[in-house]
């Protein structure tokens, strides 16, 4: 699911070019720093933010654009409340992603064993958020970019279904706090998200 | 041998010769349905039908456990390959995807042939635009994902629409890619058999099948399988019936020879003595098989039945007769006794002949002729073949004793009374129900069998229907046009909360008028791109963003209609088939409601649906029951009142009627104590096991009323009671060892109730 969390950096594209410039230096921390990061990531228990998502379709002139609330509960649990173009739900909780419209009262429900694809893609987040390494890897080949300050996680689906979903995730970050997530469809769609922290 | 004696011979060779040609070319069945009830009503009917051949009784439910759940899901994988690739099996599904590819593949083809929602307004300019933004919304949405794939070939979702129609009303958890039950512990499969579950040998054939492949699966492994169904109740309980009336008819024989030959001391009186019982259920049969075209395997089993009675008559014949008397001299005087005793018997068993179950009228039919039968053959052939001046040494000698014994029986007379009293509070006073009032009583499946049913069923998350809508139509079309309408009716009641869900056949098979209806809604692909272009307007949707559903539609103009070959194959297909079925005339469509907060109002806005009917099913089943005990009941009293009104004609005495039949209601009293005492609620089989404690235990009561000499010939009589209700005794015993509920009722009920009736009619006789 396109969902992660993180806080809006103002100046994310200002560190991202600056990663642009470093490559070597975050190959060199390649696996060390990603089991280091994922290490650090699995201290957060829980955190709180917005959500701008702007959608890139190819059946679409213009990108379309939602926002909302994420919050995330270690080890499992994670909302999305997109409270515009209009109101709708989506919580993963453990094994089962519910989608909650309530204007209509609609609800769905989806168990992620039975959805590999939509499986593929919660875990994508989910597990990066929990810094859960073995679970990320059951679905992708993983890959980190940057330092601590900046980094970037670059997933790459190896389940053969879910490639023909998603060519790949990428979850930018700031130390324990993701605030970038770009979803790239297999088909060419994209979508990115960018979280910032809900001023407490 | 006198002339007549040569008559009756030659007449008893014939009519054996003749049942012999006759029972020669029965058939003999071990179908359970002849125990179900012959339904009254057309909806009762549908359901009796549906457990004996519907598509949900060729369902096998298994279950794989005892291994770690990553074998457990590598087992049920291996088994369902093996299955799948045997085809004996329709479908098996066991979770993995493998099993819906062609569903979703059918539903993406056909979307526009089976979705509701088709209209032409859909696809004009104005019901476009609509669904053009509804689908912007929800691609903004965070379930949008789910639909992006389709929007272009489906902005309306369609197959959304569908996918969420047509699912399952509960499915099992997943585990690593395959069903589960809740806790983890087993892993699932459901295969749906090609051949009918009335099949015996079909079914056998596919459950040997199923046990091979999971051996071979399973090899070097603890892991266990478990199966349950229908098909596999029917294996089950043919091989145990073959396996108990062989057995038991055996066991009981053998006993009763044994008996008989200790008392005799002669192998001739012995094999003589077995005629009147061997000629007897060679008769029977023949009847049954004449009478009803087939003979139960049950029925078979009650050869016991006529042992345990009819070997009685020779043993009177032959204890009864004093040494040196010529056979039958002694018989003359007990024959009116004995023959008033048979008729007693055949009024209580013709209690069963009129029974609306199959087997048990079987059972009746068989009783009658069996001991009509072996009275004659007792009565007009048997002294001409016995020895000369044959007495058996044992009754003399016992005699003295036995008639001490029976004299000085009314003694306990009070005791009686208090035991008597003492069993009717229990009964009065015990807060529990004495009779079962459940279906489930009569079922031929042990309690086990069918908590393990109960338990697969639950895991499978196959939620137990109570209330069930039924259409009857002439033919298949008619019939899923009534289930459009009733299924409209019922879509109505949702709105109004009346109930909360349904499946109906017309969601997986739209009637051709409903089908042709929707193909002609869909417009020519100019008339759709004008439509398109008009809603897209100031929506951000590319020009040409909806190309392929424009192909799509055109393409779904010239679809050929769907039908029930387009589905099979596939899990639609297997539910089709549960819901839409022939029957003997015409075809009925089953339309399973869930959650039905109101019944009544639900009834009611099915009124405008002719021949919709709202079943509940447990009310159904519960008042079928009801109504087979009632029936029993009645049939029972009828046989006691035929009883008295015999006793009446032949003893011409109020006093002396009473006589005879009060130890015989007391025995059935005190039987129903016990039987009650011992945890056994009492079903249909137990209430027809009483009729045959009064048959059987009239025939004590009559002798020890019958005006007799005292001395040595009224106490061979004794001697003669006690050893008939002792084989008796052995007889019905035997039966009480079978695992099949029919014939564990009866004998436990029987061989309790005749010894009891033979004790109180000696302490209950008022002469000594």
């Amino acid at each position: 699911m396109t969902i992660g969390l993180r806080r809006a950096l103002a100046a994310a594209a200002a560190l991202l070019t600056a990663l642009y410039f470093v490559p070597a230096l975050g190959q060199a921390a390649g696996t060390l720093g990603l089991e280091q990061l994922m290490h650090e990531l699995a201290q957060v228990k829980s955190s709180r933010g917005k959500f701008v998502e702007r959608k890139y379709l190819a059946m679409l002139d213009t990108p379309l654009e939602s926002s909302g609330t994420l919050a995330y509960a270690a080890p499992g649990r994670l909302e999305k409340h997109m409270l515009a173009p209009r109101e709708e739900s989506l919580i993963l909780d453990g094994d089962t992603l519910i989608i909650e419209n309530k204007r209509t009262g609609k609800r769905r429900s989806l168990t992620l064993q039975e959805n590999p694809v939509v499986w593929g893609f919660a875990e994508g987040i989910r597990s990066t958020l929990n810094g859960d390494l073995a679970t990320l890897r059951r679905f992708y080949k993983v890959a980190l970019e940057g330092d601590f300050r900046a980094w970037r996680l670059r997933l790459e689906p190896t389940e053969p279904r879910m490639r023909q979903a998603a060519a790949e995730i990428r979850l930018g970050g700031s130390g324990t706090w993701v605030n970038r997530i770009e979803i790239f469809e297999a088909g060419g769609d994209r979508s990115e998200t960018v979280i910032t922290r809900e001023p407490s | 041998m006198t002339r007549a004696g040569r008559w009756a011979l030659g007449a008893w060779i014939a009519v054996l010769l003749g049942c012999a040609a006759q029972v020669a070319r029965t058939e003999f069945s071990t179908d359970l349905s002849a125990f179900l009830p012959r339904s009254p009503s057309a909806e009762q009917q549908v359901l009796v039908e549906q457990l004996r051949d519907g598509a949900v009784s060729r369902l096998v439910l298994l279950g794989v456990e005892r291994e770690s759940p990553e074998r457990l899901a590598q087992l049920s994988k291996a088994l369902a390959a093996s299955l799948r690739a045997s085809g004996r099996f329709a479908s098996v599904a066991n979770g993995e995807e493998a099993g819906f590819e062609k569903d979703r593949e059918l539903l993406w083809r056909y979307r526009y042939l089976l979705s509701p929602a088709v209209k032409r307004e859909r696809f004009s300019a104005v019901g476009l635009r609509e669904a053009l933004e509804e689908l912007l919304a929800q691609l903004a949405s965070p379930g949008g994902v789910l639909m992006q794939r389709f929007a272009t070939a489906d902005p309306g979702g369609e197959i959304m629409r569908l996918a969420e129609q047509l699912q399952p009303l509960a499915r099992p958890k997943l585990h690593a890619g395959v069903w589960f039950s809740a806790d983890g512990s087993r892993a699932l499969l459901l295969a749906q058999t090609l051949a009918a579950a009335s099949d015996i040998d079909s079914q056998k054939a596919a459950l040997e099948l199923i046990h091979a492949a999971f051996a071979e699966a399973a090899a070097g492994s603890d892991a266990r399988l478990l199966a349950s169904g229908t098909g596999v109740f029917s294996v089950a309980s043919r091989a145990r019936i073959r396996e108990d009336a062989l057995r038991l008819s055996l066991l009981a024989t053998g006993l009763i020879s044994a008996m008989l030959l200790a008392l005799y001391r002669s192998l001739r009186v012995l094999g003589l003595g077995l005629l009147p019982v061997a000629s007897g259920a060679l008769a029977g049969v023949a009847a049954v098989s004449l009478a009803f075209g087939a003979v139960h395997g049950i029925t078979l089993a009650f050869g016991v039945t006529l042992i345990g009675e009819a070997v009685d008559y020779a043993i009177y014949l032959f204890t009864q007769n004093a040494p040196g008397a010529p056979p039958g001299s002694t018989f003359e005087r007990l024959w009116p006794t004995l023959r008033l005793g048979m008729l007693t018997s055949i009024f209580g068993f013709s209690a069963m002949l009129f029974s609306d179950f199959t087997g048990l009228a079987q059972l009746g039919l068989f009783s009658i002729v069996g001991l009509l039968v072996a009275a004659a053959v007792t009565r007009w052939v048997l002294p001409e073949l016995a020895p000369r001046g044959f007495a058996v040494a044992a009754a003399s000698a016992l005699a003295p004793r036995a008639l001490a014994l029976a004299q000085a029986a009314p003694i306990l007379r009070n005791a009686t009374l208090i035991v008597l009293a003492a069993a009717f509070g229990y009964l009065l006073l015990r807060p529990q129900p004495l009779w079962s009032g459940t279906l489930a009583s009569l079922s031929p499946i042990s309690a086990r069998e069918q908590a393990l049913d109960a338990e697969l069923r639950r895991d499978l998350g196959a939620p137990d229907v109570r209330y069930l809508v039924v259409v009857h139509a002439p033919g298949e079309q008619a019939a899923l046009r009534a289930s459009e309408q009733a299924a409209a009716a019922l879509r109505d009641c949702i709105a109004r909360g009346w109930l909360l869900g349904f499946d109906s056949p017309d969601a997986y098979l739209p009637s051709e008028a409903t089908q042709l209806a929707r193909r002609a809604a869909l417009p020519a692909p100019d008339a759709l791109r004008a439509n398109l272009a008009a809603a897209r307007l100031g929506l951000p949707f590319k020009p040409d963003a909806f190309e392929p559903f424009v192909r799509d539609v055109s393409d779904a103009r010239t679809l050929p209609l769907i039908d029930r070959a387009a589905l099979r194959g596939t899990s639609l297909g297997v539910r089709l088939d549960s819901l839409l079925v022939k029957r003997a005339s015409g075809w009925a469509a089953m339309l399973p409601l869930r959650g039905v907060s109101d019944a009544q109002a639900v009834a009611g806005a099915l009124k405008g649906t002719p021949d919709a009917v709202l079943l509940d099913l447990k009310r159904q089943f519960d008042d079928l029951y009801a109504g087979y005990l009632r029936e029993a009941l009645i049939n029972s009293l009828a046989g006691a009142a035929a009883i008295i009104v015999l006793l009446a004609a032949a003893l011409r005495s109020p006093r002396r009627v009473f006589d005879v039949l009060t130890p015989l209601a007391a025995a059935a009293l005190v039987t129903c104590a016990l039987l009650a005492l011992g945890g056994i609620e009492l079903s249909i089989f137990h209430l027809v096991a009483l009729v045959l404690v009064v048959a059987v235990g009239s025939n004590y009561s009559l002798f020890f009323d019958r005006e007799a000499p005292p001395g040595e010939d009224r106490g061979r009589t004794v001697v003669s009671l006690g050893f008939a209700a002792a084989t008796t005794v052995v007889g019905f015993g035997v039966l009480a060892l079978s695992k099949i509920p029919v014939l564990n009722a009866i004998g436990s009920t029987v061989a309790m109730g005749a010894a009891l009736a033979l004790v109180f009619s000696a302490t209950m006789a008022r002469r000594t």
